[in-house]
């Protein structure tokens, strides 16, 4: 992808990446500390998009209404990207390459874009008509639709998340 | 170390060896970061409604017994795929300083849940929907998230001794 690749040499030998480089290196444990917080924004989106999923599919929470839960939970989730964009591009500048030559690197986003995606699309819908995916039946459809597609994704963002690490180790 | 021999074994035995010599331990990890990332988030949930600052319209009571099953279930699976990770380098975890600080506070919380569940939340009829919590329901939400965070920091630790 170019804008990767634009991404990767804008990166490598820059201020920043000494700067990730030296944090990284030297200051004791900052390196779990930051892998931990990045998780911690992980489980704040299961707790808020994956929830309202489960939710909708009608498997979870079933006394909570819908609509309600959309508004009160899924801004967990506007704070949580932002947390996992600054801890995780910690990472990328200390080492681009690994990152944007990684095909699964790829991968997590490109499913990670529709997940944030369809977040937005349910968030706002309900904002603008409370009750929004309960009113009609085509919309409880595709509310359900919806949901499974969000919850594969972020299940998908999480697996593929954990096997950037391993891509040289398997396939090299 | 306690049972040595025990834990060579573990470590030698052929399921072991294949799953720390193939796709499956990678496999078995993300679904442990999937399974874990799940029980922080349904358990901080519950926390954040004993400490009375989220989800205050529902009572506490309905709010626990609607989430600790989701939170009990990617428990399960997020020890059976702990164990499948442990098994491959079992000597070596058992003497990892983050690994035995992570059994310690996973001791700690379940001390935690069980108070909570026999002591605090017998009575829960009498705060399950006052907007202020008891001070030991709130005092349990707060150790758990602690905790629990505890826990993570010590687990991702984990991996960086090995």
């Amino acid at each position: 992808m170019v804008l990767f690749e634009h991404l990767s040499s804008a990166l490598t030998d820059s201020q920043a990446q000494v700067v990730a480089r030296y944090l990284l290196g030297n200051v004791p444990g900052l390196p779990p500390i930051v892998q931990t917080l990045h998780i911690v924004g992980i489980s704040a989106v299961m707790a808020s998009i994956v929830m309202v999923d489960l939710r909708f599919l009608g498997v979870a929470v079933p006394s909570q209404n819908v609509s309600e839960m959309i508004d009160r939970l899924i801004p967990w989730t506007w704070w949580a990207l932002p947390l996992n964009a600054v801890t995780g591009c910690l990472f990328i500048a200390a080492r681009p390459s690994r990152y944007f030559d990684n095909p699964v690197f790829g991968i997590k986003f490109s499913l990670l874009v529709p997940a944030v995606a369809l977040a937005v699309v349910v968030y706002q819908l309900n904002r603008k008509e409370t009750g929004y995916w309960e009113r009609t039946l085509p919309r409880r459809i595709s509310g359900r639709v919806i949901a499974m597609c969000s919850l594969l994704l972020w299940i998908g963002v999480v697996l593929a998340g954990r096997w950037i690490a391993y891509w040289d180790y398997l396939f090299y | 170390m306690l049972f040595t021999d025990f834990w060579e074994r573990l470590q030698s035995h052929p399921t072991s060896q294949y799953i720390g010599y193939s796709w499956w331990f990678p496999f078995i990890e993300s679904l442990h970061v999937v399974a874990i990332t799940l029980v922080v988030g349904s358990i901080m949930m519950v926390d954040l409604r004993l400490l009375g600052m989220t989800g205050l319209r529902y009572p506490a009571s309905r709010i626990t017994r609607e989430l600790i099953p989701w939170t009990w279930g990617a428990f399960c699976v997020a020890v059976v795929t702990g164990i499948g990770m442990f098994v491959t380098r079992a000597p070596v975890y058992m003497e990892n300083p983050a690994f035995q600080v992570k059994l310690v506070l996973l001791l700690l919380a379940c001390a935690n849940m069980t108070l909570f569940q026999f002591r605090t939340f017998r009575d829960v009829a009498s705060w399950d929907s006052a907007a202020v919590t008891p001070i030991a329901a709130r005092t349990a939400g707060a150790a758990s998230l602690l905790l629990w965070a505890g826990i993570l920091l010590a687990g991702r630790w984990t991996g960086h001794i090995i």
